[in-house]
Formats: structure tokens, sequence, C-alpha cells
């Protein structure tokens, strides 16, 4: 085997194997999964390109992006995709920037990374060079090979979209499939706010070594990514089950013995998102690690999970101390798994909102 | 006479379109335009006051650290908080230094360096370390893919790029590192507070957590690295592009008035005592450095998508948040902005409305005008390599705002490490207390200013009934991206764009450049 391959020019052998499998790891693929990863990138004739549109943002999900450490950011835009249009990183502005997506939206395949969220009650609360998100989503939805939501804003509308949502924000997919006239959109949902840089590679790799789009759940998030709780997976679990809890931050059971964080607020249990296995910014920490939870990756958190360090709610559990997380599960009344194969997580925990709460649901936009 | 629209502005946070009438090759008349509105203060309207600061760092995904912080005092005054204990005051400082150690890396390298560095001219370069032969060979893959990525329509065979191709195959490598040294920086801050963007771990009252001996070492350990860079690549990178490209520092005056809130609480934690002070200079009187206060600070709407304010300033806790969107001009034809044109509203200071400029720039020149040593001695440095020798006025200029984001960075480097040795040394007297529990009181309003990587923040909260019955950001763009006031005085932006020279108006360069030096 030559020392450097075409489409990855520039990095040794040794280095690409690893990447690839890191990424079967991510991917859940395993041993076997790191030669498929292999293969597939190493046969492929031109570097996936990649359009990134931002609608209503902070821009956190393309900072997030720059944190992304395996592939290196400068491996994965010089040899894994090509960025052909961001507009946070590109070089090009104004009328020559929207010469470049032009060229590429008429042209080749591409892949249409959303980020942010589409603003439907007042159009004009965004715009791109004289465009609104609604236009460009109307234009570019049926030329992508797929779209891509990237984060909690374009996947579901995130805190645009809370209450009162005063510019109509909506996800991609919502926007479609109510505004768009879309029946039934295919938008790979990747949730959490910020959106993690991970996900993405992942989910690309995915799509070019299946040549499929991974299987979504009912809120449109990639199964492989996003089957276990916070919960499921956090290194705290045990003082959960011993019933060891932080009652009051800044104390040492926090910082020095991490106790479990749930009576300070952790959304851990009613939350989806792989942040306890693949963690946050070169794996030196998640949030959990400082700070409760807040269910970010999950659909109009910031009006179901908040106050956000007032325990999740549902009433007091009856008998907190030394029960199993399926228990407490079901006090709760949150989503496990009957409730995530009827209604979804986000419907789920909404439903619980609207009977415990007695308030009605809140339906302005925002879900899925 | 021309008009030429740049929209998108590219290598910004959020979105900006800027018009500007061009006559006789330099502009005579600018307008912005923020085109985009989420309705945050609207949002945050009746919500648990605890929750605020995590909804106010979403304003930035950029920079979400100060605008935690920055909200999370203005909590803290308006629940009735003076202080808090003092380790959680050097846990704030802490968030901060690992904040600018990315920022201002990110903007020097992602955002501005195209505006000088020609990516396909580094070809032409002759390397001589395999490091750059190798740099140099990807870089010649990507050309010949046909497959530009990010390098793609850009105006590369402008005049105006005046670098040797050497130079500029070496700062495209630097442009690579600063991917790296960003990211040391913010795995410094995910490591105390969880993971960035969107730290997770302050609290009205203080911290959530003390920090670990352990994580206080990953901290240093980081920021050492980040010091090396910003001592060995940055400064003198920018030392070097400064002559090449100095008719900059003729370029982009502006309006003459700064505005600073201040950076790094010191054990008093007053705002005038902060190693970076508070502090507003006004008509370019550098040696005459006043203190600012939060509560004259007016915001203005005729030009801006939101209801009048009948013609006055308003505080803003009362100023209009009700949007009225009408229409942008388009981008051809001859139609010029005019009525209400841009989502930020005009902020202004004071009896006379001032606008003021916030950034770097301000918050070194506040600090050199208020005799701060360390930043006297840099500043000094700088001007005498550059040529300017006791000319601190020729930072007031595009080179100035550039330069300044540098100096900022080398101040917050060589600081970084005070934080850790003092929270070190309150452990070892016994010292661990991190947060402060006060319960939500009833009523209450208060405010908190901070300095931004961009410059000036500021947030304001009213509680009413046990919740948030007002909220309002003042960030660094309703200053120096803010339209013109009712008075029809331009922001500083639109001012410190006129008279920019205009060398191709198929190909504004310059125009761009100006913008980025305010890191909009
Ligand atoms: S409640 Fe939160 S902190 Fe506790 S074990 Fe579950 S996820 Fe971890
Ligand atoms: S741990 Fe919770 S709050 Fe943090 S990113 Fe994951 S889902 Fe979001």
């Amino acid at each position: 085997m030559s020392e450097e391959m075409s489409a990855f020019r520039g990095v040794t052998r040794r280095d690409f194997l690893k990447y690839c499998t890191w990424l079967a790891g991510v991917m859940g693929l395993g041993e076997a999964g790191m030669a498929r990863v292999a293969s597939a990138l190493e046969a492929a004739a031109r570097r996936p390109s990649v359009v990134w549109s931002s609608f209503q943002v902070c821009t956190g999900c393309a900072i997030q992006l720059l944190q992304a450490r395996e592939p290196t950011v400068q491996n994965l835009i010089l040899q894994q995709i090509s960025l052909d249009y961001q507009d946070n990183v590109m070089a090009a502005a104004g009328s020559a920037a929207e010469e470049v997506l032009r060229q590429v939206t008429e042209g080749e395949d591409f892949y249409w990374v959303v980020e942010g969220s589409v603003a439907t009650g007042i159009p004009g609360a965004m715009t791109v060079a004289g465009r609104t998100s609604m236009e460009v989503v109307d234009e570019l939805y049926p030329k992508a090979n797929a779209t891509i939501a990237m984060g909690s804003c374009a996947a579901y509308g995130n805190i645009q979209a809370a209450r009162p949502n005063p510019t109509g924000a909506k996800g991609i997919a919502a926007y479609l499939r109510e505004d768009g006239g879309v029946a039934d959109p295919v938008v790979v949902n990747l949730p959490r706010c910020p959106g993690h840089g991970d996900d993405l590679i992942a989910t690309l790799t995915y799509a070019l070594v299946n040549g499929e789009l991974p299987e979504l759940d009912a809120v449109g998030r990639p199964v492989f990514l996003y089957g276990q709780t916070i919960h499921d997976t956090c290194f705290r679990r045990g003082h959960f089950e011993a019933g060891r809890f932080v009652e009051r931050f800044g104390d040492e059971s926090t910082g020095d013995r991490d106790w479990c964080l749930y009576k300070v607020g952790c959304k851990g249990p009613v939350t989806y998102a792989p942040c306890g296995r693949n963690l946050w910014n070169g794996n030196v920490s998640w949030c959990v690690n400082n700070a409760p939870c807040q269910g970010c990756a999950e659909p109009d958190f910031w009006d179901e999970l908040t106050p956000f360090y007032d325990q999740v709610r549902g009433g007091d559990l009856p008998g907190l101390y030394g029960v199993t997380a399926e228990q407490i599960g079901i006090g709760l009344g949150i989503a496990t798994a009957a409730g995530l194969a009827a209604h979804g997580v986000g419907t789920a925990i909404r439903s619980r909102r609207t009977t415990r709460a007695g308030e009605p649901g809140r339906r302005e936009g925002g879900e899925l | 006479m021309p008009k030429v629209v740049i929209d998108p502005v590219t290598r910004i946070e959020g979105h900006l379109r800027v018009t500007c009438q061009v006559e006789d090759g330099q502009v005579v008349d600018a307008w912005n335009h923020a085109t985009q509105f989420r309705g945050f203060e609207i949002i945050m309207r009746d919500r648990d006051p605890r929750d605020a600061w995590q909804f106010a760092q979403r304003i930035c995904g950029v920079c979400p650290t100060p605008h935690a912080h920055t909200s999370v005092v203005a909590t803290e005054r308006a629940m009735g908080i003076e202080r808090v204990p003092d380790n959680a005051r050097i846990i704030r400082n802490m968030f901060e230094a690992t904040h600018v150690g990315y920022d201002h890396i990110l903007w020097f390298y992602l955002l501005n360096a195209f505006d000088y560095v020609n990516v396909p001219d580094a070809l032409n370069a002759s390397p001589t370390t395999p490091a750059l032969q190798n740099l140099q060979s990807q870089l010649r893959a990507v050309v010949e893919s046909g497959q530009l990525g990010p390098f793609a329509g850009h105006w590369w065979d402008h005049p105006g790029y005046l670098l040797e191709p050497d130079q500029n195959l070496e700062l495209v490598s630097h442009y690579l590192q600063a991917i790296e040294i960003q990211q040391i920086s913010n795995d410094a801050q995910a490591r105390i507070g969880g993971r960035f963007p969107m730290v997770m771990s302050f609290i009205p009252g203080g911290m959530q957590e003390r920090l670990e001996i352990e994580e206080i070492q990953y901290y240093i350990g980081a920021m050492e690295r980040v010091k090396d860079f910003v001592d060995n690549v940055m400064v003198p990178d920018v030392l070097a592009l400064a002559p090449v490209y100095i008719e900059l520092a003729e370029q982009g005056q502006g309006v003459g008035n700064y505005l600073s809130w201040g950076l790094y609480d010191d054990a008093s934690q007053e705002p005038a005592n902060r190693v970076l002070p508070s502090g507003m200079i006004l008509d370019r009187r550098i040696t005459d450095v006043q203190q600012p206060d939060l509560n004259e600070v007016r915001m203005f709407t005729k030009h801006s998508w939101y209801a009048d304010d009948a013609g006055q300033g308003r505080h803003p806790l009362d100023a209009s948040q009700d949007p009225q969107y009408t229409e942008l001009p388009p981008i051809e034809g001859e139609t010029l902005p005019s009525g209400k044109y841009d989502w930020s509203t005009a902020a202004r200071y004071g009896e006379r409305n001032l606008p003021m400029e916030a950034g770097p720039l301000a918050d070194m020149l506040v600090a050199y005008g208020s005799g701060r040593e360390q930043v006297v001695s840099l500043v000094d440095q700088t001007l005498a390599d550059i040529g300017a020798e006791g000319q601190p006025q020729v930072l007031m200029s595009n080179l100035g705002r550039i330069a300044a984001r540098v100096l900022r960075e080398k101040v917050n480097v060589d600081f970084a490490y005070q934080w850790a040795q003092e929270l070190l040394d309150n452990y070892g007297n016994g010292d661990m207390q991190v947060y402060d529990a006060v319960d939500v009181p009833d009523s209450g309003e208060g405010a908190a200013g901070w300095s931004a990587p961009r410059g000036a923040l500021a947030h304001y909260m009213r509680i009413e009934g046990g919740r948030i019955g007002a909220y309002a950001a003042v960030p660094p763009t309703n200053w120096n991206l803010s339209p013109r006031d009712d008075d029809d005085v331009r922001g500083p932006l639109e001012q410190t764009l006129i008279g920019v020279p205009v060398e191709d108006p198929e190909r504004p360069l310059e125009i761009l450049r100006t913008i980025h030096t305010f890191d909009p």
C-alpha cells in the first residue's frame, strides 16, 4: 500500500487508518467496520461537496465544527469533504459567494447542511443576499443529495421557537411538511445545542460507506448516534442508583465526589444523545462533568425542560432512594421503551407536560 | 454613482449586508443592515431568572461565554447580589481567559486573514521545510481537483494583495495552526465548564462547581501552549503584515468615541479596577478617560425594524422590542436605503446621544489612557515597531483595530496564569467557596457590563413577580453596527466606511477589510 492515497494525499497510512477506526467506532461498526470505512473513503472519486446554509443562527454549530478533532479540521477541509459554501469560513463574499453557491448547487451532487431555524412568521427576520430562509429551503431541498439539520435550531426551531416564538421559527422538516408542501420530508436531524461536529462527520461518512442515510428515530435523529439516554451512559449513574444526590451547588458532593445531579435539575433521564460516549471538545469533557444536562437534544427543551435547575417535572418520586432507573422512568411518565415506540421522545415529553401540568402543549412550530 | 452592496458579508457571526455609495474611487455614504432577528428579549420574558444566562449565551455562538457571564452578573444585580465569592470571581476570569484565547486567534486567522493573504499565490512559493512543502502539495491537490472548497470564487486577482508567495504560504500554514490552537484554548474552557460553545457551570451567586486541581493544571498547560503561539507566531505575523499594508493606518478613523465596560475583575470586583478598566474616551482625547454609566445608554429605533419610540431614545429595558419589518432594497439598481433598514437598534450614550466605538481598540485605548502599565509598554513598543513612536492616535484606524485585537490577546495570555495562582492560593488558605445561594426576589432590577472580545457588552434585567419582567442585551453590534439614530447620525461602521478607497467596485476588497476590522 502506498504511503499516500489519491483522496487523502499528504496523510500517512497510519493516520488514515486511525481516523477510519475512530469513525467506525462512532458509527458503532467495530473492527470489521474499519475496513469498510477505509475502502469507501479510498474509493470515493471526488470529495463529497458540502453546502452549509445558515438561517436563524448564533453560529455555535459552525464554531463547534471547528472543534472537530478526528479528522483534524485541516484534513476535513483539505481532504475529506469539499466545504464549498459556508459563510463563516469561505473567502468569497457578496455576489462572488452567491455565484459559488449557484455553481455548486446547479452542478454536481452535494450534501446540504443547515444550521439555524426557518423564519416563517416574519420571513424577513432572516435574509441572505435578499432571500428569506423559506426561499432558500424551497430551492435547495429538492436539489440536495441529502439534507442534514445540524443542531437543535435546524432540527426543531430551538431557542427562537421557544414561547412565544416571535418569528414563527421552525425546524427544516416542520417547515417542509407544514408550509413547504412536502408530505414526507427526509431530513437527518443532528440536534444538541450547539450541534456536535462529530455527529456531522459520522453521518456524512455513514452515507458514503453505506450508500444510504442512517435509520432515524421518531424525531428524525440517527439511531446509531442517539439511541441511548444521557442517563444510560452517565458516569454519575452509580450515585443515582445508590441515592447520592447533589442538593446544593458548589459543595464537595458535585466537583470532587461526582454525585448525581438529578435533584439540581439534570435532564439526563429524559434526553437521548451520545454525549456520555462521544464527549465534547477533543474528548476532554462533557456537560455532566460540570453541570446538570439540560436536555438540549430534545425538541422544545427550552419550554418543556425548564427551569433548568429544578428537578425534572413530574412530581416527587415515591421512594426515590434505591429505585432503579426503569422505575424512575415510569414514575416520571417519561419516554422509556414504550413511549419511544409509540410517539417518539419529544411527543412523550410534551404529552406528559400537557397532562401533568394541566397546560396545553405549545403548537407554534418547533416540534420535529 | 455606483451602489456597492455586499450581501452576505462572509467570515462573520450572523447575517450582515453593507450598502455603500461609491464616487470617484471612494465610499461617500454607507448603511449597515443586520439581516437577522430572533426575538431573545421577548422569549426571555416571564421565565425563571436563574435560567436567563443559558438563554442569553445563545445570542452569539462565537462569544457565548461573555454573554453568559454578563447575563449572570446582571441577574445577580437584579437579585440584590453585589459580589460573588472570590473563587467564583477567579474561575469566571479563567473562563474569560480561555475564551479570549480562542476568539482573537479565530478572528485574526480565520475571519480576517484572507483579506490580506492570497491562498492560490502560495503555490508560487519555494518552500524549504518539509512541513511547508507538504502543505503546498496538499494545496496543489485541492486546486488541481477543481474543488477549491472554502477558497473558491474569491477576488484573489485583486491588486490589493501585496504579500510575497513565501509569506502567503507561511500564513496559510499559520491559519491551519491557528485552528489547532483555538481548539486547545476551547478544550480548557470545556474542561472547566463542560463543553464549548455553550458553557454549563455559571449560576447566579457564583459557580456550580469548584475546580479540581487537575482541572486547574489542565488550564495552565493549555494556556502555556496558547501563549507560545501568540508570542512566537501571532504577534510576529501582525508585525510582519503591518509595514506591507501600512496604508491601513490612513483608513477607517471612525467616530472617535470609545467605550469599554472593562475586563477581568480584581478582588474588589469594581469595573474601574479591572485589569482592562472600564472607561470611555470622547472626541479622541486619549488622556481624558471618564467612567461610563450603564444607565446612560439609550436605544433608538427610527431606522430599525421595531416600533418607533416616539423619536426619543429609551433605556434598554424600556426600548421597543416590537418587530415591524418593512423591506430591504433590492441589491441591483440605484435604490438606496431609507426609512427602516436594520434589525440592529442604534445605541447611543449620554445626553449628547453619542455613537461609541466598542472593541479591542476601545479597550486598549482606555487602558492606555488610564495608565495601565502593562498596556502602556505593550502599545508603546508596538508603535515603535511599526515606526509610529509616540503617536497612539495612529491606532484610531483600520490597522489599529487589527493590532489592538492582537495586543489584547497578548495581555490575556500574560495574565492567564495569575488567575490559576490566585485560585490555588485561596484553596491553600482553606477558602473553597464558589457559590452563595440567594433566593430569587419578588422584584428587582440590575445591569452588568463587560468587554467581550468584540467589545462593550451589557445585559439588563428587571424581575417582576419572581419572573423575568423585562430583559435587554446591548452587545457591541448595537454600538459598532448601529444604523442611523433618530437624528440621522450614522453608526460607527457607517461612519468609518466613508472615505475608504475602492479600486474596483466589482470587487470591493477594501470595504470588506474595513468591515472585518470591527469583527462584526
Ligand atoms: S440524573 Fe443526570 S447526573 Fe444523575 S445519573 Fe442520570 S444523567 Fe447522570
Ligand atoms: S449532556 Fe445534555 S445538555 Fe449537554 S450536550 Fe448532551 S444533551 Fe445537551
